[in-house]
């Protein structure tokens, strides 16, 4: 389990411009929706988006506070 | 991460154009995520493997350090990985994983009528 402002404050640790949306899906803080809008992501691919937002998640996906996220990324306008 | 294992998924991601990494297989899936991919790729209609990993705790780290994506499932086309349907879906929008498809099978997909998630 992991509150929704501790996994924004692990994304604005690597993408500080990042507005990030927290959403939990099931209500056992476990399964998120989450949603990341940073200036980081020009120039790459979704893939690569999606590879930096789980870097960021990684030590709470290693010690299983997070199972599963859905996952959108948006490039900073 | 053993060599072992590095080697065995490198062998099945070469030897598969579409290869899924997920819990449970194509006829009982265990996970949702993995029947969503299932159903995505039945949409296409090109062929496509699903390994179980749910029990191989060994085999599910290594598949995270070698993509550097920690949950399952994992897709591969053509030996690239391309992480699951929330990258996959939209590419589909965009027209872009049906060429990334025709390129790797070399022909159109079998399905005309592609419904997207």
């Amino acid at each position: 389990m992991i509150a929704n402002d501790a996994i924004v404050a692990l994304i604005r640790e690597t993408m500080p411009d990042a507005e990030v949306t927290v959403f939990d899906r099931t209500g056992t803080m476990d399964h998120f929706n989450i949603g990341v809008t940073s200036a980081a992501f020009a120039g790459k691919t979704l893939i690569q988006q999606h590879q930096m937002v789980y870097r960021a998640l990684k030590a709470a996906h290693s010690d299983g506070r997070i199972h599963a996220i859905e996952l959108t990324t948006t490039v900073a306008e | 991460m053993s060599e072992q294992l590095k080697h065995e998924i490198e062998a099945e991601v070469g030897a598969n154009k579409i290869l899924v990494y997920g819990k449970g297989t194509k006829d009982v899936p265990r996970c949702g995520f993995t029947l969503e991919t299932i159903q995505f790729f039945n949409n296409f209609g090109y062929p496509f493997e699903v390994v179980d990993v749910l029990e191989n705790m060994p085999k599910r780290e290594a598949l995270s350090q070698m993509t550097d994506w920690p949950t399952l499932p994992k897709v591969f086309i053509d030996g690239t990985f391309y992480g699951d349907t929330d990258v996959l879906g939209p590419m589909a929008e965009k027209g872009e994983l049906q060429t990334i498809l025709k390129n790797a099978f070399g022909s159109e997909a079998p399905k005309t009528t592609i419904q997207l998630r």
